[in-house]
């Protein structure tokens, strides 16, 4: 589904990403963990174009990410509050993101509709502006927006932070669900290595722009992320 | 702890992302305010000397003093409009160590250096001087113009309490027209007594304590103003409004670009600074009014064709060369949304021509003037719809200042949203229908003129799409540049 070649971001000979080769398959959970400035948003980034690539590229469905629009349509995602328009109730926002994605209000209602425990009567209804929920209530607004549409690539920039247990276990299921059933292709990024054993199949370790770590998820890999982490810290 | 406050206001101004980017405007306002200053002090000096001059029989002090109340009134509608609010961001302060009186003390401080304040220094200064000079009694002088300071001082005050507070400035507001009407109209002229007051002041130094006594006052009602609210509650943490939404599925007949034309009005109407701009837009409605009235443009109906232009195009051209900076604030989300940048332009593009479109009914008053005037601001409506919509939005393409959108622009405060840029990208923008029109006007006919102004407008809708399809690329090419300054918060 992404196949990522030889892509490298540099900003002023300063290399912040540099990854020589990374397939990730169609409906594969995919987790990204990585201490803070390893690349991860660089590297979600890249994929959304949003920035420009230094050398290399990323193929999203056999489309080149860089040079065509064609991805957007499959293509959904959440980085940060910046993927909200503030001045929009949640109800709203989800309609205008259902409207560019060719749903109507009907279907963004239906699916809508299943999150509601998810939501914990805190997002809708509320006669509130997107701006003036607290920040983990925003995300998860920006988290089921990213739903809307039937998109086959969901990519969620630190989904559980700012979140609350209860819904960090909610999403969990909700991601778990959505590779495992819908053979969506998710990709998270997460300092929780707890959260992201729990839910992705496969696990890339990040270190200063490089990737160090390739791990199909079992029993171990947390215990292996751990090591790796209190090891890296030492040094 | 006042050198560290100075300090990080020292490295907040120096530091901030867009002062490079605004070097260019910090010296026009310098230069400004060398300007004005200036003027106060040539104006100053010549001030005795005008007032002798005016008024051959009365000492020039009393003079003065009879009129220094319209200084002081220009003063406080200047600052209201003019005068930055002293911000400081409290929040990181709220939980360190600091007396909540020493910050409230130096927010209060600070605006006393504030340019406005030297103005009136600026002025009376060498006008005490010169009657120093003249042999006026020194006592006198010296505390007359204490007063003025004090007074300019309580000025300064008083503009932030108005500011901040909705009731107070409707009680000025509304006492200052009924006084201004009723000194108009001959009723009561209220100008006499404030004369009488402030020669008064002159001749008893000791009543400079009252003057003092009214800064005091003021200050003390800010400071206690400001401390009522310096909790996280109310000034930090904004007052939630709940939403009403209104339903805008009508429309959805507008087919591709209905999404984000629903959204634009939403934007328009739920954000503080686009709400200012369309109000500022209204204004210049009235644009006309300035020319037509005129005799000495009569002859001149090139400048007449220009401002036949500004009548619809108000809106168009302040909300238009903001185009994608409205949109700062969730830019990524366009940009990685199923949105072709096509018909988010588009959207743009339609919501300017409907507002030409309304302006141009609001318009038909101006028939009053005839047809030749109508018929200009016919014209100007179409030039606008067709050539100047898309001057426009080329233009946003090499804008990227981000927008607060929920924050109102202040003049000179907030120039986000301004550059030189825009400056340049303006000029083809007022010069095109002066030129467009003078040409065929002078060779041809005054209907020729208008014809041209037209034609263009109709040339430029029936290249729509070439046009689009322009801009489009020029926005695609400036992607990531105008990504990574809506970034970038200022």
């Amino acid at each position: 589904m992404i196949t990522t070649s030889n892509l490298s971001k540099k900003y002023n000979e300063a290399t912040v990403l540099h990854i020589e080769n990374l397939d990730i398959p169609k409906g594969q959970s995919f987790g990204l963990v990585g201490n803070n400035g390893a690349g991860k948003t660089t590297y979600f980034s890249l994929l959304l174009d949003l920035i420009q690539p230094t050398t290399g590229h990323i193929k999203n469905n056999d489309v080149l990410v860089h040079e065509s629009e064609d991805w957007k349509p499959f293509t959904s995602s959440f980085i940060d509050e910046s993927f909200l328009i503030g001045y929009l109730t949640a109800e709203e926002y989800f309609y205008f993101i259902g409207e560019l994605r060719g749903q109507n209000k009907a279907d963004v209602d239906a699916l809508v509709s299943q999150f509601s425990d998810f939501f914990h009567g805190e997002i809708l209804n509320q006669k509130k502006y997107l701006r003036d929920l607290s920040k983990g209530n925003q995300k998860k607004a920006g988290i089921v927006a990213a739903l809307i549409g039937n998109p086959e690539v969901i990519i969620l920039d630190e989904p559980f932070a700012n979140l609350d247990p209860t819904t960090q276990i909610r999403l969990k299921s909700i991601i778990k669900d959505l590779a495992e059933k819908q053979g969506v292709t998710v990709l998270i990024s997460s300092h929780d290595l707890l959260h992201v054993t729990d839910v992705c199949e496969r696990i890339v370790v990040l270190e200063k722009g490089e990737i160090v770590k390739d791990l199909a998820t079992s029993t171990e890999t947390l215990k292996e992320l751990e090591a790796h982490f209190a090891g890296s810290e030492l040094v | 702890m006042i050198k560290q406050f100075i300090r990080l206001e020292w490295k907040q101004f120096f530091r901030a992302s867009y002062f490079q980017k605004g070097i260019a405007i910090k010296i026009l306002l310098v230069l400004a305010a060398l300007y004005f200053g200036g003027a106060a002090l040539m104006l100053g000096v010549g001030l005795f000397f005008i007032a002798k001059k005016a008024f051959p029989d009365i000492d020039p002090i009393v003079t003065v003093n009879n009129f220094i109340i319209y200084w002081f009134l220009f003063e406080m509608v200047f600052r209201f409009f003019m005068q930055q609010l002293p911000v400081m961001n409290v929040k990181p302060l709220m939980t360190i160590p600091i007396k909540r009186n020493t910050v409230i003390h130096y927010l209060l401080g600070k605006t006393s250096i504030s340019f406005f304040n030297f103005l009136a220094i600026f002025l009376f200064l060498p006008f005490c001087v010169v009657l120093l000079v003249k042999g006026y009694a020194i006592v006198n002088v010296l505390c007359w113009f204490l007063s003025i300071v004090f007074l300019t001082l309580s000025v300064n005050y008083l503009n932030f309490l108005i500011n901040k507070n909705n009731t107070i400035f409707y009680i000025i507001a509304i006492s200052l027209f009924a006084l201004i009407g009723l000194e108009y109209y001959g009723i009561f002229a209220i100008s006499q007594p404030i004369g009488i007051a402030f020669n008064t002041l002159y001749n008893q130094p000791y009543l400079m304590i009252l003057p003092l006594l009214l800064v005091v006052g003021l200050y003390y009602a800010n400071f206690v103003y400001i401390r009522k609210g310096f909790y996280l509650d109310d000034a930090v943490s904004k007052k939630i409004k709940e939403v009403n939404a209104t339903d805008l599925s009508w429309m959805d007949r507008f087919g591709n670009v209905a999404p984000f034309l629903k959204n634009d009005v939403k934007l328009i109407w739920r954000n503080a600074r686009p709400k200012q701009v369309m109000m500022m837009s209204f204004m210049f409605l009235f644009y006309g009014l300035i020319f037509y009235t005129q005799d000495a443009y009569k002859d001149m109906p090139a400048f007449l064709a220009f401002a036949s232009m500004f009548v619809t195009g108000g809106f168009l051209m302040s909300f238009g060369q903001l185009v994608p900076s409205w949109d700062s604030e969730y830019y990524k989300l366009l940009m990685s949304q199923n949105i072709p940048y096509r018909q988010y332009l588009e959207s743009k593009w339609y919501l300017m021509v409907f507002a030409v479109s309304i302006s141009f009914v609001l318009s038909i008053p101006y028939l009053y003037f005839g047809w030749k005037i109508f018929g200009m601001i016919a014209a100007g409506a179409i030039f606008n719809v067709g050539l100047n919509s898309f001057i426009t939005l080329f233009g946003g393409a090499l804008n990227r200042v981000p927008i607060e959108l929920n924050v109102k622009a202040k003049a000179f405060s907030n120039t986000n949203g301004f550059n030189p840029t825009q400056m340049l990208i303006a000029m083809p923008k007022i010069l095109l229908p002066i030129i467009l029109f003078y040409i065929p006007y002078k060779l041809i006919s005054f209907e020729a003129g208008l014809i041209a102004i037209a034609l263009s407008g109709v040339l430029g809708i029936v290249f729509k799409n070439q046009i689009f399809k322009f801009i489009e690329k020029t926005y695609q090419k400036g992607k990531y540049k105008t990504i990574a300054a809506f970034a970038e918060k200022s």
